[in-house]
């Protein structure tokens, strides 16, 4: 019984990166209807200017904790701009495929600044060790993952939903042009929010840092699993992107410790039954037929 | 957010799928592809050169699906790897001779598109590419796992060349390119033919606007699966060939970033052109080969790069940009000639 | 008329092309003697994907530093005068390895190939060796095929294998209170390989293999079954990971506590450069069997700072073992007056080697493995650490006979 709630505990901390990245991911395409393949290369950009932010200027984590989703939003406001913003009236499969060429140059850059071995990274002193509960031993760092990453969810839910910035954003996902009668200058939202996107990439980097490989392709298979994620939750739907991802984590780490070989498969198997049988995904608004 | 795909048609409404009303033009066209093809291996390394047909094929038979239904499949990969593999095994396990082997390897793709085809065509759009790769991701998997029949990592290895014994095609890299090259023509020319039919039509129809296909009754789903169906024969054979080339066959030919790659051919030379995907599949092969021959060590850069120009430039694709502005020189032309004041077809 | 124009075109380029039959194709040339008056040496490795650091472009430069001291030493008295080293990137996939292979034996020349890192694509270049019959002298792959089911007589493995990998870290480590080991390894010949071999030293020796875990391979998240390790209660766990997988391995293990328990950790394979990307605190205390380690003796120290001057790092293993292949192999160009296969893998085989790289090495007749002493290292703590690079401790020496297979068991025919 202890084991199955380690598990479980494991996978919700795992599960808390991809609902964080893809409560990013949702969010863009929600808005622009842009499906962002480049946001396994944002999140890989996170960890390697959160590493390079502690060995050039000594950084802590911390720091880079509010940093780097800054510089991460600025970097997204210059990608919409130069490249995204072109392609928006069209089919989302153009930025699709932009966003897929995009990832290429980003990671060969990586590549050729950095090398492929990897880039070291501290984890700070305080959250190093484990903690006791409820009988499970958990990592000090885990929880800390779990617990941040739920509660800018939560923040960002209630900044959708409670603020005005949030209802325009909505309003803009939904109904753009009955938001543009009401005089909402719709257009002005898109950048900030595909910034907004990036930036959570960024974080959920920042915060995968301390345990995992930096490298430059550490983003390539995390994108394929966040577009499971978000599928599972549903293209638009930002509760469906958070719910998915800590779903994802759980099936992942349960399928890990009780059938390692079809770990990986399972999640694409439940991509293609959520296509076929509910497209909108789980918790998804739009309701589309081909 | 429109479910439909590529909203934005390169082919227009008056010049598709007609590559251009003058049939000469046509068939001039047509003589110098051929040249083309047989004069290949002189200027390119043998191997390269079968590489860069078989590529082509897999360019145009996922052109049929992209371009023509407006389907964008992110999973081809898996009939071009699964082809490639039973190819591979069909050759080392019974002495017939290559083309079996790999009519062999087509048929399975066929049979293999059918159940994915069939749930996938039920979506369209961006849904029909992501459940495109997760099947595809599956087929990765069971070809991963299944290390006993395809070496897993290792790949399919030592992989025998057989031509009825004749030792110049067998042993001779540019001799085996003459004996492949029918094979991909005859893929190429059923490709030409299904999209320059009636049954071509509709698929154009329906990418255009599936709604009123289905009001004209067209059942939209059976045309897409028909289409799916053969472009991934055309891929399987395409597939067999690359298999029995290199003699070898890895995980690599069914993994998504090769059905990637495909994408990108096919979207560089110019998407519903056929020519495209022959076009784009000789640059991404010729200047892959350059770069990793001469140590450049970036290739990505320049590929991600291309990409993004193409994307964001020359929707078209290289061939598709310049068949547009050959057909518009050609409109004014003609809606010049006629006196009154006919306003001709053109759109946009 | 336009289409009598587009007609004369289409001729006149039909035409040209027919005449013009340039370099790249044309049909196959049948080899030559001492092919073309030349000698070439192509390196095939990884350039720009996992390995680029462990081998890559380096190993190239460690090659042509071989051909520069061949020239010096023998100067006009050299059998041949014009030696080409090239190389391609084969980014770790056998299907390239394998296509690289052939166009450097068929359109480049190459007269021996080496490195190539990553065991399937290693197995494919054997392939095409004995094919075009020629040399073929690998130094970063690990699988015992090469020496084994799959050997040839144009294929020698020059530096290491899972066999001696296993034998060096397993039975010490056993010995020394590891008793009991739990092994997690990736799900791939190599990874298979290694497991087989750790868990016969470590009964050999004694230990008893509680379970292993296959793990994906590729992985980024080993907590579940760093977990599930854990709770078998082991003395120790193996991991088989490798690259930036074994990154994220130590980085969880060390997260999970058993380190503080008491749970060690012994890593299968292991290089200066993943050390160096997580960082020595990371990994301080870690044992694991090196083939070859800069700062080991004053011999291997001398021509680490030569690499040191020509490229502003440190050598790993696989860069050493480069140099001295490459070396090896012109000597016994000279030796045999030719750059015939037949001839020079004839005075390769039974040599016996004591240069920078191997220490009481030897070429093996039977089977083409080099065998030589190898060494159990240990990570030193952050605080040992005296110079840039300096992280190993060579805790012992295992001499060639112990740490490599004996001939016999090889299981090559060739």
């Amino acid at each position: 019984m202890n084991a199955v709630l380690q598990y479980a505990v494991q996978g919700l901390a795992a599960g808390s990166f991809y609902a964080l990245a893809a409560l990013g991911l949702a969010i863009i395409f929600g808005v622009l209807g842009v499906v962002n393949f480049a946001h396994g290369a944002f999140y890989m950009l996170g960890a390697v200017t959160a590493a390079v932010l502690l060995d050039s200027f000594n950084l802590s984590f911390w720091g880079s904790l509010l940093v780097v989703p800054v510089l991460m939003f600025l970097f997204g406001v210059v990608v919409e701009r130069l490249l995204v913003q072109w392609l928006l009236q069209l089919d989302p499969l153009y930025n699709f495929l932009l966003t897929f060429g995009l990832t290429l140059v980003l990671v060969e850059l990586v590549k050729q600044r950095y090398g492929v071995s990897g880039l070291p990274y501290r984890l700070p002193g305080v959250l190093s060790g484990r903690v006791d509960l409820v009988g499970i031993v958990l990592p000090r760092y885990q929880l800390f993952v779990l617990v941040f990453s739920g509660g800018i969810c939560v923040l960002v839910w209630l900044v959708m939903t409670r603020s005005r910035v949030g209802m325009i954003v909505r309003a803009a996902t939904e109904k753009p042009d009955l938001a543009r009668a009401l005089g909402i200058n719709v257009g002005r939202w898109v950048t900030p929010v595909f910034g907004f996107g990036v930036a959570l990439a960024g974080l959920a980097g920042v915060l995968a840092a301390p345990f995992r490989a930096i490298t430059a392709d550490m983003g390539d298979n995390f994108a394929i699993i966040l577009f499971a994620v978000v599928v599972i939750g549903g293209l638009g739907s930002i509760v469906g992107a958070v719910v998915a991802g800590f779903m994802v984590g759980l099936v992942e780490a349960f399928g890990q410790a009780y059938a390692p070989t079809f770990s990986q498969i399972v999640i694409f198997v439940m991509m293609a039954l959520i296509i076929l049988v509910r497209p909108a995904g789980l918790f998804g608004l739009k309701e589309t037929t081909a | 957010m429109t479910e439909s795909v590529i909203a934005e048609s390169p082919v227009t409404g008056a010049d598709a799928p007609v590559a251009s009303s003058n049939p000469r033009q046509r068939w001039a066209l047509l003589a110098a592809g051929l040249v083309a093809a047989l004069a290949l291996p002189w200027f390119v390394y043998p191997p390269v050169a079968t590489d860069i047909a078989a590529l082509a094929l897999f360019a145009v038979a996922l052109d049929i699906l992209l371009g023509y239904t407006g389907l964008l499949s992110f999973g081809h990969a898996a009939f071009w790897g699964s082809s490639a593999y039973v190819t591979g095994l069909i050759a080392t396990h019974s002495g017939v001779p290559f083309p079996v082997a790999v009519v062999g390897g087509a048929v399975f793709a066929m049979v293999l598109a059918l159940p994915i085809g069939y749930l996938s065509v039920r979506r369209s759009g961006i849904y029909f590419a992501m459940v495109t790769l997760a099947f595809a991701q599956m087929v990765y998997f069971i070809g991963y796992q299944w290390s006993g029949l395809t070496g897993g990592e290792n790949g399919l290895q030592g992989v025998p060349r057989n031509f009825f014994g004749i030792e110049l095609v067998e042993t001779d890299s540019f001799y085996f390119y003459y004996s492949a090259l029918p094979i991909l023509l005859l893929g190429m020319w059923t490709a030409w033919r299904i999209v320059h039919s009636p049954f071509g039509r509709v698929l154009v129809s329906i990418r255009d606007n599936t709604q009123r296909a289905r009001a004209l009754g067209y059942e939209a789903e059976k045309y897409k699966l028909l289409a799916f169906v053969l472009s991934a024969g055309l891929t399987g054979l395409a597939g067999g060939v690359f298999a029995i080339n290199h003699g070898f066959v890895a995980l690599t030919e069914l993994h998504w970033s090769t059905s990637g790659e495909v994408v990108l051919m096919t979207v560089l030379g110019g998407i519903g052109t056929l020519w495209g995907g022959i076009l784009g599949a000789f640059l991404t092969v010729t200047l892959s080969d350059y770069l990793t021959s001469s140590g450049f060590d970036g290739i990505d850069l320049v590929t991600g790069s291309v990409f993004i120009v193409v994307v964001l430039l020359f929707r078209r694709g290289i061939w598709g940009t310049v068949r547009h502005q050959w057909l518009a020189r050609q409109l004014r032309r003609e809606s010049s000639r006629r006196s009154t004041g006919s306003i001709g077809r053109t759109r946009r | 008329m336009k289409s009598k124009r587009i007609a004369a075109g289409a001729s006149a380029m039909t035409a040209a092309l027919l005449l013009v039959a340039c370099g790249g194709g044309g049909p196959g040339k049948s080899g030559g003697d001492f092919s073309g008056g030349k000698l070439v040496l192509a390196v095939l490795n990884d350039q720009s994907g996992v390995y680029k650091d462990a081998s890559g472009p380096n190993s190239v430069k460690a090659v042509k530093m071989a051909v520069a001291d061949y020239q010096k030493k023998y100067g006009d008295k050299a059998v041949v005068h014009k030696i080409e080293v090239i190389s391609a990137d084969h980014q770790n996939k056998p299907d390239i390895a394998n296509t690289k292979a052939q166009e450097l034996y068929e359109r480049d020349g190459a007269d021996v190939i080496l490195d190539v890192p990553t065991s399937s694509a290693a197995l494919a270049v054997a392939t095409q060796a004995k094919n075009h019959r020629k040399l073929f002298i690998d130094v970063s792959a690990a699988t015992m095929a090469l020496t084994g089911a799959q050997c040839n007589k144009y294929t020698f493995q020059w530096a290491y294998n899972t066999y001696m990998l296993a034998n060096g870290t397993g039975p010490t480590v056993t010995e020394s209170g590891g008793k009991n080991w739990y092994i997690i390894y990736p799900d791939y010949q190599f990874g298979q390989d290694m497991t087989k071999s750790f868990s016969d030293a470590i009964s050999k020796a004694g230990g008893k293999v509680l379970g292993t875990t296959a793990t994906p391979f590729p992985n980024d998240n080993f907590a579940t079954y760093l977990t599930k390790a854990g709770s078998t209660n082991p003395d120790v766990i193996g991991t088989m990971q490798a690259g930036g997988d074994l990154i994220n391995v130590v980085k969880q293990f060390n997260q999970t506590g058993l380190k503080e328990k008491g749970v060690k950790l012994a890593v299968g394979l292991m290089t200066l450069d993943d050390i160096h990307s997580v960082g020595v605190d990371q990994f301080a205390g870690t044992t694991f069997t090196d083939p070859w380690y800069w700062n080991m003796d004053a011999k291997s120290r001398a021509w680490a700072d030569r690499f040191l001057a020509a490229t502003g790092t440190r050598p790993s293993f696989e860069h050493a073992g480069n140099y001295s292949a490459a070396l090896n192999y012109l000597e016994a160009v000279q030796a045999a007056g030719t750059d015939d296969a037949d001839a020079v893998a004839g005075k390769l085989e039974g040599l016996k080697i004591n240069d920078m790289f191997l220490r009481n090495g030897e070429v093996r007749a039977k089977d083409h493995s080099v065998i030589h002493d190898v060494y159990l290292a240990k990570v030193k703590k952050p605080a040992e650490v005296k110079e840039a690079w300096d992280y190993e401790d060579i805790v012992k020496t295992i001499p060639a006979t112990e740490a490599f297979q004996p001939a016999e068991a090889s299981g090559c025919s060739m």
